[in-house]
């Protein structure tokens, strides 16, 4: 008993020390309102490197800073890493053509990449070390899992997202810069680059009452992204006189989707619409073939890749894909600059990443400083309205640099940025054959656009 | 469709998880430990199977087989190298152990495997059988058309083959029986002589050879990647704790009651509830649990 | 036998003392002008502390649960979710999808103790008297069920997206994001040691001991006449409030609750960072939580200097995190500073 006792005085005067030495260390840096505004400079904004002096002048090289840090979360693990590569690969492209172009403000643009496995936790975690320690100016990643249930958080960072990957409904009203570029007081700080699932699943679903189509089986993973497209899907094809027979939902990654083709195939439908990601459709379109049901297939933007027709057969050959974010004005340029890069597959995201990166940039380059708040308040000016069309970082830089209004004409989209931050695309409708995927027609952005409320994406 | 085609359906399902939780439920019994990297082992076997399928000539048992050996290697190397050193540490830390090692698998088989999917090339004939009566009722038909496929078969003949082969080798032969020995009771398994090391070593491997089978069957159905075993493991578990843990016979039968469930709870479910298929396994789990807390075949309830 | 682990009643008092004192100079923060600086670099880890100390009613729960009594729950993770949709539910303004009543937080908080109480009732009800690796697959199970419910009733949870618009009252009252960020970590950290304190309370009493009993020989508890399935109901269901309890903050916190959040990952961190620490000893389960966190987020930092590319690094990290759990247990079965006799481990 006597030892507890001794040890009890020891640990509490060890606490006490620790506690002083905790207090001492807290009142470091508490302050009543108002009362150290410069202190506030000092610590809260080290990451922006010098561009209080940078910023007013608008130039390009002297008095800015030397290193401009872009966030990009990415999926390195986990359930969508598969998609990564191409993204990853888009937005390095990108960075290394903009630093061949002499840089945003002369500066050299970083890309920090780091893990979130798709996790909101991790990326929130990931966000404030890219933010705060990273010192990133922009991030240009997350997705809609991530961005959704992180909305306020996101909000409070005051730092653009501008991200390829999101299709979400959910940020079809939410995002953007409100159409008023200079007040950001009603901004939220969230823009994709990536057509919205109510946009281009509006292009897939008047294609298919066109073709005469009129009733729909429909099986979707259930996850957010499989999900928000069908609804996409069917708020345009049921308001045009379009019904749904049956609709089956399923778990991704199971080893056979034998049972819930069976329940599929059991309704009376024309066509049937499969949303699902890439493996798991693989195995469910497959399924589809060894048990010969027939019918339309219809497949959600992400399968019009050739491993699938490769994997799947010939019974396949005649299913249609109506895919956004390869018909922006400038594919090509970014196709060519890509593939210098490296070999990794392009995805529906792949073109968005690059896209997200030059805007991005661009808006830094009009802005003449690389705050985050300076970057949400050219967003806008540099992708909407009149002005000189670019295609390129370098592009826009010298015209920029010629006192000129720019427009970024993207790879995926001509990324018109709304008032939501959201993008509008053509859609184009393509077809399996034999050796891929073949461009059958296009639905144009305009027409898309009408299915599509004012003001309400 | 009718009944009895969803039954072909979870036979299938249920034939590679039943594989895979024989070699999980026999380190369960006689090493005594839940293996939570086991998943990984079937991911290793996708792997070496789909290796063995571009680089080996021979058709594609000789993957198979490739995937097997494969499997039964890497089982008893991960052993001595994590877990027999701590075989007398408990339960608890080799579960702990064998998290952070499915941990550690998983991130070096992506690491090295690289992220997209990869396909294993097959054909696969269909076989169709219309000509069955239907026998209504109410909204169910108990027979019915069906279809089976060359690959269903293969799968489901492989389980039968797997089964018989276990059957074999616990009853006839000496190390069988010293395994079932030491699942009943370790210490007096060793006061008869029983080399324990040595049995451990052959579940290992044994093990190692099931999970390279199942692993290489899923990817020949689905496809091969990082997370091709991991996302099984929670079946394979439920098959084994189901059947009652230990028993390799308890398993295959948890495995297809496993099997029988998400077949028909996704065909039979209301419309907005076909996701729920795998929690359905869950809910038959808790109440044969409930019901029968030693599992289907479990005999004693030993305190743990 | 450790005669100071076994009786450290001063332990308890002074993290009362100190959880009062956290509240109190966290109310200071968010109720008066006076705010705090903090240096940017530091925003991660403070973000990370926040969730360390809500993960830390999780474990202290959980420590009740297996390190004193015995009971191996591997679905804690589940008492954590209902918690936080309970809450999420009962007090989120305007949800994009799910159901949103609009009640008052401090409503919501409590019906998210009671719902994770009840459930945690439930199970242990039907599966108490089930042997240990029974009830824990039985809790996985719960787990796995509840998750594909949340996912898969849109209407009621909302889906993936989950429920948005919850309030958060600690936002609500402070507008400066450092001071912010001090308040919500103080507050919930002095709820943490608060409970802390009421956990060693309940350990240093008899009734701790009569639980230590259960989990060292249930039969002979039983035959000196204590009715060990109440103690184990007990136990069990005081760990499922406590993680109800984490999981109202948690939403109060975020102010939105989706299934991403509560995956099966959240139990296994729990379950390292117990064993890490030592099981049945609350500061160091603590202690043992705080390494596997702290290990997780410090190995983020090694991308700078590492000389390989990102999509590596993030492989080698988990690889990296993997190995150290196998050598700490390889070398420490019993957790850091965990009695090994006390846990019936060989080494």
């Amino acid at each position: 008993m006597s030892s507890d006792i001794t040890e009890r005085v020891n640990r509490r005067s060890f606490l006490t020390v620790t506690g002083g030495a905790g207090i001492a260390g807290l009142s470091g840096c508490v302050g009543f309102g108002g009362g150290e505004e410069s202190g506030d400079g000092e610590d809260g904004s080290d990451g922006e490197s010098g561009d209080d002096d940078g910023g007013s002048d608008g130039g390009s090289s002297n008095g800015g800073p030397d290193t401009i840090v872009f966030g990009q979360p990415g999926a390195l693990s986990g359930s969508f890493d598969f998609l990564q590569p191409g993204v990853s690969q888009a937005a390095d492209a990108a960075v290394n053509h903009i630093n061949e172009a002499g840089g945003p403000l002369g500066a050299e643009l970083e890309l920090v990449r780091r893990d979130t496995g798709v996790d909101p936790q991790e990326a929130r975690t990931v966000t404030t070390q890219m933010i705060e320690n990273d010192d990133a100016a922009a991030i240009v990643g997350l997705f809609s899992s991530e961005i959704n249930p992180l909305w306020d958080y996101l909000q409070e960072l005051q730092t653009p997202v501008v991200t390829p990957w999101p299709g979400s409904t959910f940020l079809d009203t939410r995002g953007g810069d409100k159409g008023t570029p200079d007040d950001v007081s009603d901004d939220e700080w969230v823009w994709r680059t990536v057509v919205g699932d109510t946009v281009h699943t509006a292009g897939s679903a008047v294609y298919a009452l066109e073709e005469e189509f009129e009733t729909l089986g429909i099986i979707n993973g259930n996850t957010e992204g499989e999900r928000s497209y069908v609804d996409g899907f069917l708020s345009v094809y049921e308001e045009n006189g379009g019904s749904v027979a049956e609709r089956v939902e399923v778990e991704l990654g199971s080893s056979s989707y034998q049972s819930a083709l069976s329940r599929l195939f059991d309704a009376d439908f024309d066509a049937f619409l499969v949303s699902m990601p890439q493996e798991s459709a693989i195995t469910a379109l497959s399924d589809w073939s060894d048990g010969g049901y027939g019918r339309q297939p219809i497949l959600s933007d992400t399968l019009a890749q050739q491993a699938v027709i490769d994997q799947v057969g010939s019974d396949l050959h005649g299913a249609w894909v109506a895919s956004p974010g390869r018909s922006g004005p400038s594919y090509d340029t970014f196709e060519g600059i890509y593939t210098e890069e490296g070999d990794a597959e392009i995805n529906g995201w792949t073109p968005p990443s690059w896209d997200a990166v030059q805007v991005t940039a661009l808006a830094i380059e009009r802005a003449g400083e690389a705050t985050p708040e300076a970057i949400q308040q050219n967003l806008g000016p540099v992708s909407r309205g009149e002005g000189t069309a670019v295609s390129t970082f370098a592009e826009g830089k010298e015209a920029l640099a010629n006192g000129e209004e720019i427009t970024y004409e993207g790879a995926a989209t001509p990324v018109d940025f709304t008032e939501h931050g959201n993008v509008f695309g053509s859609v184009t409708i393509s077809t399996a054959e034999e050796g891929g995927f073949v461009e059958t027609t296009e639905v144009t952005a305009e027409d898309v656009r009408e299915y599509v409320a004012e003001g309400e994406y | 469709m009718g009944l009895l085609q969803e039954l072909i359906f979870g036979l299938v399902t249920g034939s590679y998880i039943a594989i895979a939780a024989i070699g999980f439920t026999l380190i369960y019994g006689i090493v005594n430990m839940i293996n939570f990297a086991y998943g990984e082992y079937l991911t290793l076997g996708a792997f070496i199977g789909f290796l063995a399928a571009n680089a080996l000539p021979g058709p594609l048992p000789v993957a198979v087989i490739a995937a097997m050996i494969g499997g039964g290697i890497t089982s008893i190397i991960l052993a001595r190298g994590f877990f027999t050193p701590i075989n007398q540490t408990g339960p608890v830390p080799m579960l702990l152990t064998s998290i952070g090692l499915g941990i550690a698998l998983r991130n070096a088989i992506r690491l090295v495997g690289g992220r997209s999917a990869r396909y294993i090339e097959t054909e696969t004939s269909t076989f169709r059988f219309d000509a069955i009566p239907e026998i209504p009722v109410g909204s169910v038909d108990l027979l019915g058309g069906f279809f089976i496929t060359s690959e269903h078969i293969i799968v489901i003949a492989s389980a039968v083959i797997v089964f018989a082969a276990v059957h074999l080798l616990l009853t006839r032969t000496d190390v069988g029986i010293a395994m079932r020995a030491m699942g009943d009771d370790e210490s007096l398994a060793r006061v008869r002589g029983i080399d324990t090391q040595l049995i451990r070593d052959s579940v290992w491997v044994l093990a190692g050879v099931l999970a390279g089978l199942a692993g290489v069957l899923m990817a020949i159905q689905t496809n091969v990647s990082a997370d091709t075993g991991y996302s099984h493991i929670l079946q394979i578990l439920s098959a084994a704790i189901l059947g009652g843990a230990g028993s390799p016979y308890g398993a295959i039968i948890g495995a297809y009651v496993i099997g029988l469930v998400l077949a028909v709870s996704t065909a039979f479910l209301p419309s907005s509830m076909t996701g729920l298929s795998s929690a359905m396994a869950f809910v038959i789990l808790i109440a044969v649990l409930l019901v029968k807390p030693s599992g289907i075949a479990g005999s004693e309830v030993r305190e743990a | 036998m450790n005669v100071r682990d076994r009786l450290p009643s001063g332990h308890g008092d002074r993290a009362l003392i100190a959880g009062v004192v956290c509240i109190l100079v966290g109310a200071l923060f968010a109720l008066t002008p006076l705010r705090v600086q903090l240096p940017s670099a530091f925003y991660v880890f403070v973000e990370v502390g926040i969730l360390f100390v809500i993960y830390g009613m999780l474990v202290l729960g959980l420590d009740l649960q297996y390190g004193h009594t015995g009971l191996v729950n591997f679905g804690h993770v589940v008492f954590f979710a209902v918690g936080a949709y309970a809450t999420a539910m009962l007090s989120a303004q305007d949800s994009f999808a799910g159901i949103a009543l609009a009640y008052p937080w401090p409503l919501g908080l409590v019906a998210g103790v009671i719902a994770a109480a009840i459930l945690g009732a439930a199970v242990s009800l039907t599966s108490i008297r089930l042997r240990g690796d029974f009830l824990a697959i039985v809790t996985l199970a719960t787990a796995e069920i509840f998750h594909s419910l949340f996912v898969n009733f849109e209407d009621i949870f909302g889906g993936n997206v989950g429920i948005l618009g919850v309030p958060r009252p600690i936002a609500a009252v402070v507008s400066d994001g450092d001071t912010r960020l001090a308040a919500t970590l103080l507050v919930l950290g002095g709820i943490t040691l608060l409970t802390l304190a009421a956990v060693t309370r309940l350990t240093d009493a008899p009734y701790g001991r009569v639980l230590r009993a259960i989990r060292a020989d249930e039969l002979v508890t039983r035959s000196v006449g204590k009715s060990t399935i109440t103690y184990k109901t007990q136990s069990f269901v005081y760990g499922a409030a406590l993680a109800g309890l984490a999981g109202g903050l948690f939403a109060l916190y975020n102010g939105a609750v989706a299934p991403g959040f509560f995956t099966i990952q959240v139990t296994v961190t729990v379950w390292i960072g117990m064993l890490l620490g030592g099981a049945a000893n609350h500061r160091a389960v603590l202690a043992g939580l705080a390494i596997i966190m702290g290990l997780r987020l410090i190995s983020r930092f090694a991308l700078d200097v590492t000389p390989v590319s990102s999509d590596v690094f993030a492989s080698m990290r988990l690889i990296v995190v993997g190995l150290i759990l196998v050598a700490v247990i390889r070398y420490r079965p019993a957790g850091i500073w965990g009695d090994p006799q006390e846990l019936g481990v060989d080494q």
